[in-house]
């Protein structure tokens, strides 16, 4: 308990760092009381709508999309008891990104709030099918995992079609498929919150449950955890997120997968734990690379998907050695 | 306390698995239920745990019908440690039997245990003789240990009778004499235990009471002082 207390009070110190810089630095300097003030709200009008306009919301859709994935790939790992669970890989979100690729596209014309539902419903057929096969007796990891590939792959193959065929090209599409941050403001977050609650309110009183399912099924009903309930709704929780994540930002790799398992080495492996501290440290993990995507670049920028799979891809494979 | 089966009859696909079972097992017993592969010996185990409802015959604990109990209700008095029991992944041997502590009413795992919750774990892990790799990762454990680990987690949760499904399948002689002691000694101290096995000479040495399933059917219970073997011919029923 006294670890778990202390890597969450660093957590939060380095998220307040993050958003520190998420709304300090960028192409246009502000000076430390420039930033205060705003920050403060009493600023000058250009400084306010810099920080408060066009930084914050940047900042508040990383830590969202970073809790939404960073949960989503703990409740997907704990409930198949499989280490590859993560809502890209699982296809989840999948199906979201094949709903925003048709916006995209132009084919499908809806406001914010009807596309991050559809997106999350889209999302949810995927969790359906994962939930569905993650159900049967027997079905190991690897099958699940296979599956789940499959579908994402299916999903990817759909929504890359669409986007050729709509003739969507360049930085509209790279942004998507390598998820960004860019450009997103209040209308892009705000509808994704109520989702985010709604996710995350299914998920936590399952974690305790969550816990016995590591034993497999059979002995965590004896326990009286409800295994199949338990899963769906830890699954339907985590498309859910992964669904209102892909809407928000589009393709961010890696965050999923990696959270739950840097959780692990920082907590130990009571799901609740891991399920607790995903939520600060995916935020921190995802805030930090949409910081390092958009100022290492300056003037440009690249998609954030690109950053946390080049600091992802190494940190996974230091952690499969280690760990799994 | 007993635990009675009644003309318990289970169909699968068209096929009849048990057939008309009427037996008993009881507290403060070792009972060893054997029989060849495909007896069914887990079947029965299953619907003991509640997993399977019986077609038809009634199950009774002690004295109340237990048939049309939901299977958390029967879950209550059944500790259950099936055949292919796979360690959790990561888990160590404390974290393993501090989860048998668990129950859906309450919030808290070993995460906050209370002290009188940890010193229940470690007499559990000292009665299995598990004290000394309480901090190791399961996974890591040789098959006896790892037997004993899930005895212990089987045992921390302080139901009446425990189910052990072939738990000691791959261990060497030595490791399965220590094993059928302890389990001798438990029921001893009050527990019902319930284990299906085929070691017939440790059966015959430690079991206070056997069941030989054939062919769905219970062909001989009683003293395991008998030739068993015998029993197991597909005529002898």
């Amino acid at each position: 308990m006294r670890r778990f207390l202390i890597v969450t009070g660093a957590l939060v110190l380095i998220l307040v760092l993050g958003v520190l810089i998420g709304v300090a630095l960028g192409p246009v300097k502000l000076g430390a009381d420039q930033l205060l003030s705003a920050i403060l709200m009493r600023g000058d009008a250009s400084a306010h709508v810099l920080v408060w306009d066009l930084r914050m919301p940047r900042v508040v859709a990383a830590l969202l999309v970073g809790t939404c994935l960073g949960v989503s790939g703990c409740l997907l790992q704990s409930s198949t008891r499989n280490p590859l669970g993560d809502p890209q890989l699982f296809g989840l979100g999948g199906g979201a990104a094949v709903v925003q690729a048709l916006a995209m596209a132009g084919l499908l014309r809806t406001g914010t709030w009807g596309l991050i539902a559809l997106s999350i419903v889209a999302s949810l057929i995927g969790a359906g099918a994962i939930a569905l096969f993650a159900s049967r007796q027997g079905i190991s990891p690897a099958r699940l995992a296979l599956i789940g590939v499959s579908l994402s792959a299916l999903a990817a193959a759909v929504a890359t079609g669409i986007l050729a065929e709509a003739r969507v090209f360049s930085q509209q599409s790279l942004s998507f498929i390598g998820g960004s941050f860019a450009n997103r403001g209040w209308a892009d977050v705000v509808p994704a919150l109520p989702f985010f609650g709604i996710g995350l309110v299914l998920a936590l009183p399952a974690m305790g449950k969550l816990n016995a399912l590591a034993l497999g099924d059979r002995v965590a009903a004896n326990l009286g955890a409800e295994p199949k309930r338990t899963r769906a709704i830890a699954i339907a929780a985590s498309g859910i997120l992964g669904g209102a994540a892909v809407a928000v930002a589009g393709l961010v790799g890696f965050v999923g997968l990696l959270i739950p398992h840097l959780a692990r080495l920082l907590v130990g492996h009571d799901i609740r734990a891991i399920l607790v501290i995903s939520i600060p440290l995916g935020a921190a993990v995802t805030l930090f690379a949409d910081q390092a995507a958009r100022l290492l670049f300056l003037p440009s920028e690249v998609p954030v998907g690109l950053v946390t799979a080049l600091v992802g891809a190494p940190l996974m494979i230091y952690v499969a050695r280690r760990v799994l | 306390m007993i635990v009675s089966l009644q003309s318990l009859s289970f169909v699968s696909h068209g096929k009849m698995v048990l057939s008309d079972i009427t037996t008993f097992i009881s507290d403060r017993a070792l009972t060893c239920l054997v029989g060849p592969n495909g007896a069914g010996k887990t079947t029965l185990l299953r619907i003991l745990g509640g997993e399977l409802r019986a077609t038809s015959g009634a199950f009774l604990i002690d004295g109340s019908d237990a048939s049309a109990f939901s299977q958390k209700e029967v879950a209550r008095h059944f500790s259950i440690i099936p055949q292919d029991v796979q360690p959790p992944p990561h888990f160590t041997v404390f974290e393993l039997v501090a989860l048998g502590r668990f129950h859906p009413s309450r919030r808290t795992l070993w995460w906050q245990l209370s002290e009188s919750e940890h010193d229940a774990v470690r007499s559990y892990l000292a009665r299995c003789q598990v004290e000394q790799l309480s901090k190791r990762r399961v996974e890591e454990l040789s098959g006896g240990e790892q037997q004993r680990a899930w005895l212990a987690f089987g045992l921390a949760q302080e139901k009446r009778f425990l189910l052990l499904d072939e738990t000691l399948d791959g261990l060497d002689i030595l490791a399965k004499q220590s094993f059928f002691k302890l389990l001798k000694e438990l029921a001893a101290e009050g527990k019902g235990v319930l284990l299906t096995t085929h070691d017939l000479d440790l059966v015959t040495q430690f079991a206070d009471r056997v069941i030989v399933l054939n062919g769905g059917r219970v062909s001989y219970e009683g003293s395991p002082n008998t030739n068993l073997q015998y029993l197991f011919s597909p005529t002898s029923g």
